[in-house]
This record gives structure tokens, C-alpha cells and sequence, in this order.
């Protein structure tokens, strides 16, 4: 069987990482509510599936250990042992180790076998424990105690024909279920075999009626058969024998269909891999199996090299649809319009005037869907914590409370993976330095347990993530101490508390008395702010000495469109991002101060900022070159103010980013281009860039 | 690259085309005949008003957007040292693809596409054409034409078009 497996190797792969959440929030939890059975079954589900799923692909390291995690999972399951810390630890350094595992599979290196085993050994060991009754040491699975609630059970199998092609093995199937007890099998069901020339052996046509006694529960029994039960026939009746149902010889082309495309997981993969097992399923609905094997080993085949790993988003069907209504609505448009068209009269203008409204609703309508697919929720960013501080608190030896909210808010998949890291960052930050020990608090007069708060919201159009905590606060004196110390302020200098607070972010800087396993070292508040910035985000502090610290992330919804203001210098457009401007005045005579060497400035009520005229820095002909007449647009980056003097402005518009290094070069003052409303390139300004510009301008005009 | 090459040839040799050189677009600049390697060549279109890029060389002429992609826009002329001409209807910009990256030029007018056999190919002299030599391939003889052949990549990877320069106050 040659069988490309690899493209379902990728969605096993994305599976688990969906399943090893899934039981690692459970695991979290269980230790709130022990006695959950709902919450027990999720975890459970999720490591059975794991279980499975990388048994069929032949991972057996991933599914041995997995079966002893379930087989524990199982016997908290039945009640037969109860969740302690000790059993949640175990249970968690295992998913720890098998998330490890799993890598290994991806990757294809060896596993730390020493780990693996030693892991397994206490799982076994706690296993037993737990029962500590009838079991023997060894591989033999458990003997079933024959309770008084016994069930006999009948059950008639039918598996989907294309079960050998997922690599499975209907006997792996029946052995699961003499785990689970007594089984036998009753009868063969052959009807759906045929003949010997027309076989085909890649196919399974086989059935089979089977008895169970045992004291699990139906769904238990279902459970067994849950990766192929969607296009499986299985009865499960709990009393004495009946006969087995044929089934109907189903088309071929629609078990295909069922099995390749209308089926939820299928349909999934098939829309991240679209191109790849999407089409041609799709294309071929109605071929062979073998043809399609053929097709992806033909894909395979010419695309050997590429082995390197694509993104994915999985996305909800709800939102496909709609965005497939849209089109529909767009096309309806689209043929009105030309209709209109092509035999168009002076007199018809209103409508066609309505129409290309409708149009435009349209497509701004679609704009903001497609761009929604990218959209995830933050709680899949979230996540990580729960487990994270639950780690931290029992290092630090404090104790911590982790509230989560805002998990629901939705932004740029691409945003939410890179504000992992500075958010691990500022948690940690906020467990080791933020929250004093619980001794310290009961003498402060708080209640021993710390809170850590992390919340996400939208605030026009940015996302705003807060980690709050209910700690020491910043401590003033020593941040400036440790500035002046370190060289990066001078005693004499005058700061705000935001400039003060802001020290912290500075490469190297630390305060923290003691260097210790979780933060510390100085690094890490300064890769937070760069990578937030990097995103075109800002980050800034609140914090009250006794009563906490709160950090507030702001980020654009998606890194694609950004809200900006058209400006006009003499004959040029310049799209400034709207979220650096704080305000646009037209300043007065008196207002504006120049001075020698340092070029101007102007007084925004009472603050002195730098002026910088655009036409100067980028060499243009202005309109107007007398600044009260002209517009100065007062932008903010990093803190820092500055005063842009334009001609005109023109409007507010959204505009997609384009690069500008894809075919030429990044140019200083500008952060990309892109395309106005007539066709023509506009250039976005870069305030960072700006800035640096005249500073430069200035130092060698000194 | 080297894919399309060798379709090319193969195109040719069903053509009963047989040529030991390549084809070149060739266009003019004043009195001069330049030639491009024609797979090189994306599209050529008529000049349309571009974007000033601040604080580029004067040979840089802007970038226009082409069908949503931004395309930076290389004034020939002024690249060679030619003086500027008012722009007429023969006036286009040929859009190149140089090392993955687009790029337009402007150029007085496109006139043919040649066949040039390598050995028609000599080196290119150095003094007597109007532009530096180091941008060239080679001079190519086409009939009675005389075409001077473009070195595309380091005609346009030189130092203004990929690297940040240091912006003078």
C-alpha cells in the first residue's frame, strides 16, 4: 500500500496540539473541580484520541505512553481513585512528555527513552496504587471486576471500506474492546464481499457481529470506535443476540464524498491543505480510491523537497458560508452593473449611482470577512497560563490566582502568535516580581493569595491586553537607583513617572535583588516592548507603589489594513497612521520658536515639541511654507512627540499596507505604500523613521 | 530561469528557429539601439504618471502600482547621463524582472525583437557608446544594427536600488 499518508500525518499533528490543550486545560481544571465527571470525559476523549489517532499512524512510543496516561485517566474516570495534586502533577509532566513524544513523531528524532519509561513506570505504579487490588504488575490489561451491573452486549460492525487506507486494522478495533471485557465474536458478515476478480484488496468488506460482556457503559464501547463510527454502521444493544444487519453496497463516489469532503475533520483538512488533498478529492469525487492514491503519490512525487511546514488557520464553516453568500451577492451586483452597462442612458445615472453604492458595501462588506478568517480568538493565546503560573506559584512559592478574561476577543492570527512571548514575559515578570511572598502580604494587610489578571478588549480600532496584578507596585527609588547606576540616566535628569516606568523596558535592566529561575536576568522586558512594537503596537504601565502593576498592550486589529489620514504636500499624497496622531492644530505666530542649531519648535499648550516639515525631510515643493497657515499634525511614537507640518488634510481612509521591499528598498521616513483611491501609490509615514530623520538633520546642522 | 530557458529553446527548435544566442527586446535611447534578454522581459506598457519616492536619486522615478503590486520606475536616461526628453506617445515603461524583484523602465520608444547568435556577441568596448560600459553584456550585431546588450542584474542591483543610502541633511 503506497498510500501517501503525510497530508493526514499534518492534521494528526494539528489534531493533537488541539487534544493536548484540551486535556491540558482539563488537567488545570479538575484540580478546582475534582469530581467533574464532564470535565473527566473531555480529557479523557482527548487522550483517546490521541491515542488512536498516532496508533494508525504507527507512533506506537506516542500511543503506548498515552494508553498508560488514559488507563490512570480512567481510573479517576470510575472513581476508583481520586485527583490529588500528586496524580495532577504526574498526569501533567506526562503531557508535558508527551507533547515531547509527539514532537519527536514530527520531527523523527528518538525520544528521551529514559524519560518516556520512568514516566510510564510511575503512571503504571500510581495505576496501581490506585486500584490496589486485583492488578498484576506487568502488560496484562486489567481484569475487569465482574460487578453486579454486568452488561451483555451485541454488537454488529460494518467498517467504512476505506479503513485500511487510513491504516487502520479492524482486529486493533475488537482487541480494544477485550479490554474492556469478555468479547467474542459471533459471526463474519460477508455480504458485502465480492468476487474474486472484481476484489479489491486495498478495500475492506468485511463485518462482524460480536458479544461483550462488561460492566463499562455503552458510550465507553462507542468510544472504541469513535475515528471511523461517522462512516461506520454499528449497532450496540445491551441484550442476548441478534442477526447481523447487511448493509447496502453504497457508491463508491459517495463514500467518498462522505469520507473526503462532507465530513467535518476531512472538510477541515481539506480547506487548510486546499490545493493539495482539497482539490483533487474534489475534482475526482467520483474515481477510485486508487486514482486518488495515484494522484497523491504523483503529487508527492513531483514535489519531493517540499517537506517544509505551512501554515494553517482552521476556520469556522459558518464564516465560509457566509463569506460564499457575499461573493454570490457581489456577482448578482457585478451582472447588474454590466447589464446596466451595456445599454446605458444619461437618465439611468441614479441607478447607476445606487448600484455602485451597493458595490461598494459589497466589497467592503467582503473585505472585512476575508480579513475575519485571519481573526482568531485570543483564549487559544491564553491558554498557556493557567499552566504556566500554576507552575510559577509553586516555584516562587506564592500563591496565585490566574483570572482570565476577554478570551473570545478576536484578532490576526499572525498578531496572536507573536504576542505569545511578550505575554509569557510580563506574567512571569508579574509572578516573580510583582506579587510579594504570602507572608509579606498578610503583613501588608492583603489576602495571602496574589491575582493575576489578563484581560483582552477592543478599544476602537486596536486591541487592548491587560496583565494586572495586585502586587508591590514599581518601586520608584530603586528603578531610578538602579537607571542612574547602570548609566542609563543621569542623577540630574528630571523624569516623569512614565519616563521612570519606561526604564524598565532598557536592555539589561533589572531590579530584582535576587537572579532566579523564572525572571531576573534583565532580559526579556525589552524583547517584550521591541516585539509589541514590532507588531506597531504600544505598551505602557500603570502601577500604584502597594496596590499593583497593570501593563496595557495595544495593538492593531491585523497588521494588513491600517486606519490612516491622507495628507497633502504641494502635489503629494501621505497617508499618516491614524494611531500615531494625537491631534492636528494650526499653530499661532507666537506658538512657534526657533532655535539655533536645533531647528523649531512649537508650544502645544505649554509643551515644547519638535517641528519637523515634511516637505524639508522629503525634499518636496510645498503649497504652503509658512507654518501658521499650514496644518501641524502632533504625532506620538514611543513617547515621543513631534510636530508634522502639512498643507492639507485630505481625509480618513483604510488602507491596505503594501511593501515596498518586495521590489525596491525600505525607504527612511516611510512605512510602506499603498494604493489610493484613483489608482495611484501613496506612501505611508513611518513616525519612528521621521523622527530619526531629523534627529540626524539636526545633529549635523549643529 | 533556467527552465524557461531551455522551453525557450526548445520552442525554437520546433520552430525550426535555430539559435545558438537568445532573443532581445531592444528599444531606443536617443540615437541608440539597447537591448534587454527578452525573458527577462514581464510586460511593456505606456508610460502613466508615478509616485515620487522622497529622498531617492534623480533616476528614480517613482512607483506606480501595477495591478496592486508597487513597482519602483527607473528613468533610463537620466541612469546614463542622457539628457531628459519631454515624453511622447512612443514613450514606455518595459517592466523587468531582475532577481525576483519588478521593476519599470522608461525608455524612449520598444522597437523589435531580435535573434542574436552568440557569436554575434562582442564584447563591449570601452569608450564610444554613451553609456558606462559596465552595465553591458556585450554589443550585438543584427543585420546592420548595432545593439547594445544590458546587463540587467547589475544594472539594477546596484547600490540605489537595494540598499538604504544615507539620508543627507
Amino acid at each position: 500500500m503506497s498510500t501517501d499518508l503525510s497530508h493526514f500525518k499534518d492534521a494528526f499533528f494539528e489534531e493533537s496540539q488541539e487534544h493536548l490543550t484540551t486535556i491540558e486545560e482539563g488537567l488545570l481544571q479538575l484540580e478546582q473541580r475534582p469530581g467533574d465527571i464532564d470535565l473527566l470525559n473531555r480529557i479523557f476523549r482527548g487522550a483517546h484520541s490521541i491515542k488512536g489517532n498516532s496508533g494508525m499512524f504507527g507512533f506506537t512510543a506516542v500511543s503506548q505512553f498515552t494508553h498508560k496516561m488514559e488507563s490512570v485517566l480512567d481510573q479517576l474516570r470510575s472513581s476508583q481513585m481520586v485527583v490529588t495534586v500528586e496524580v495532577t502533577d504526574l498526569l501533567l509532566q506526562s503531557l508535558d512528555c508527551l507533547k515531547t513524544l509527539i514532537d519527536c513523531a514530527k520531527s523523527g528524532e528518538a525520544p528521551n527513552d529514559e524519560l518516556v519509561s520512568g514516566l510510564g513506570g510511575r503512571l503504571e505504579a500510581c495505576q496501581n496504587g490506585g486500584t490496589a487490588t486485583n492488578t498484576v504488575a506487568g502488560a496484562a490489561p486489567p481484569i475487569p471486576p465482574r460487578a453486579t451491573s454486568e452488561h451483555h452486549y451485541t454488537l454488529t460492525w460494518v467498517p467504512p471500506q476505506y479503513l485500511f487506507q487510513r491504516g487502520l486494522d479492524p482486529t486493533q478495533f475488537i482487541k480494544e474492546l477485550g479490554e474492556l471485557g469478555r468479547v467474542k465474536i459471533v459471526s463474519l458478515d460477508t455480504s458485502r464481499l465480492p468476487k474474486l476478480k472484481e476484489l479489491d484488496p486495498e478495500q475492506c468488506y468485511l463485518g462482524w457481529a460480536l458479544e461483550l460482556d462488561t460492566v463499562k457503559d455503552v458510550t465507553v464501547i462507542e468510544a472504541v470506535f469513535d475515528f471511523v463510527r461517522e462512516d461506520s454502521t454499528l449497532t450496540i444493544v445491551d441484550q442476548p443476540p441478534a442477526v447481523a444487519s447487511s448493509n447496502d453496497q453504497k457508491p463508491l463516489g459517495e463514500i467518498l464524498v462522505e469520507s473526503g469532503v462532507v465530513s467535518q475533520t476531512e472538510l477541515n483538512q481539506a480547506l487548510s491543505q486546499q490545493k493539495r488533498v482539497g482539490e483533487i478529492l474534489v475534482e475526482q469525487k467520483a474515481a477510485t480510491p486508487e486514482q486518488i492514491s495515484e494522484a497523491l503519490k504523483k503529487q508527492s512525487d513531483n514535489a519531493p523537497a517540499k517537506k517544509t511546514e505551512t501554515p494553517s488557520i482552521r476556520v469556522d464553516t459558518v464564516k465560509i458560508d457566509r463569506l460564499i453568500n457575499l461573493v454570490g451577492e457581489l456577482v448578482i451586483t457585478q451582472s447588474m452593473l454590466s447589464d446596466l452597462g451595456s445599454r446605458f442612458e444619461m437618465s439611468q445615472l441614479p441607478v447607476l449611482l445606487e448600484r455602485v453604492a451597493q458595490l461598494e458595501r459589497n466589497t467592503r462588506e467582503i473585505q472585512e470577512r476575508v480579513m475575519g478568517i485571519r481573526m482568531v480568538p485570543i483564549g487559544n493565546a491564553f491558554s498557556r497560563f493557567p499552566r504556566l503560573v500554576r507552575d510559577l506559584s509553586g516555584k516562587a512559592g506564592k500563591k496565585i490566582h490566574l483570572i482570565l478574561s476577554g478570551e473570545e476577543t478576536e484578532l490576526d492570527k499572525t498578531v496572536i502568535e507573536s504576542i505569545g512571548d511578550p505575554l509569557t514575559h510580563l506574567v512571569r515578570n508579574s509572578a516573580d516580581h510583582g506579587l510579594e511572598t504570602p507572608a509579606e502580604r498578610v503583613a501588608a494587610g492583603k489576602p495571602e493569595q496574589g491575582i493575576i489578571r489578563l484581560n483582552a478588549f477592543h478599544e476602537g480600532g486596536n486591541i487592548c491586553i491587560t496583565v494586572e496584578d495586585d502586587g508591590r507596585g514599581l518601586n520608584r527609588e530603586k528603578i531610578l537607583a538602579k537607571g542612574v547606576k547602570q548609566g542609563l540616566i543621569a542623577e540630574s535628569d528630571k523624569l516623569s513617572d512614565e519616563q521612570i516606568w519606561m526604564l524598565i523596558f532598557k536592555p539589561g535592566f533589572s531590579t530584582a535583588d535576587k537572579v532566579t529561575d523564572v525572571s531576573g536576568r534583565g532580559v526579556g522586558m525589552d524583547v517584550v516592548k521591541r516585539n509589541i512594537e514590532g507588531l506597531g503596537g504600544t505598551v505602557s504601565i500603570k502601577t500604584t507603589a502597594g496596590k499593583g502593576t497593570t501593563f496595557t498592550l495595544k495593538l492593531p486589529l491585523t497588521l494588513a489594513i491600517i486606519e490612516g489620514m491622507t495628507v497633502r504636500v504641494g502635489k503629494d499624497t501621505y497617508i499618516v497612521p491614524l494611531l500615531s496622531i494625537l491631534e492636528s492644530i494650526q499653530p499661532k505666530r507666537e506658538m512657534i520658536k526657533t532655535i539655533v542649531g536645533k531647528g523649531e519648535l512649537v508650544n502645544v499648550r505649554g509643551t515644547y515639541l519638535p517641528l519637523m516639515r515634511l516637505y524639508d525631510v522629503f525634499r518636496l515643493e510645498p503649497e504652503l511654507s509658512d507654518p501658521t497657515k499650514a496644518i501641524l499634525l502632533i504625532l506620538e511614537t514611543e513617547g515621543e512627540r513631534v510636530a508634522v507640518m502639512v498643507d492639507e488634510i485630505l481625509g480618513q481612509q483604510q488602507v491596505v499596507i503594501k511593501s515596498m521591499e518586495q521590489n525596491f528598498r525600505k525607504i527612511e521616513g516611510v512605512a510602506g505604500a499603498t494604493i489610493l483611491g484613483d489608482g495611484t501609490v501613496g506612501f505611508i509615514l513611518d513616525v519612528r523613521g521621521l523622527l530619526n530623520i531629523s534627529r540626524n538633520g539636526t545633529a549635523q546642522a549643529a | 530561469m533556467a527552465d524557461q530557458e531551455s522551453t525557450n529553446k526548445e520552442l525554437n527548435h520546433q520552430m525550426g528557429i535555430s539559435t545558438d544566442g537568445s532573443q532581445f527586446l531592444t528599444f531606443q535611447l536617443g540615437e541608440e539601439l539597447y537591448g534587454v534578454d527578452i525573458l527577462r522581459v514581464q510586460e511593456i506598457k505606456g508610460y502613466t504618471a508615478v509616485t515620487r519616492i522622497p529622498n531617492t536619486p534623480s533616476h528614480i522615478k517613482g512607483v506606480l502600482n501595477l495591478r496592486g503590486t508597487i513597482v519602483p520606475i527607473v528613468e533610463l536616461r537620466t541612469k546614463f547621463g542622457m539628457p531628459t526628453i519631454e515624453y511622447t506617445m512612443f514613450t514606455v515603461i518595459v517592466v523587468v524582472v531582475v532577481k525576483e524583484k519588478i521593476m519599470g523602465l522608461v525608455v524612449d520608444a520598444v522597437s523589435d525583437v531580435l535573434d542574436i547568435d552568440k557569436k554575434d556577441i562582442q564584447p563591449a568596448p570601452q569608450f564610444g557608446a554613451q553609456v558606462d560600459v559596465s552595465f553591458l553584456n556585450g554589443i550585438g550585431k543584427a543585420g546592420d544594427k548595432l545593439v547594445a546588450l544590458l546587463d540587467m542584474d547589475r544594472l539594477l542591483t546596484d547600490g540605489d536600488m537595494t540598499e538604504s543610502e544615507k539620508i543627507a541633511a
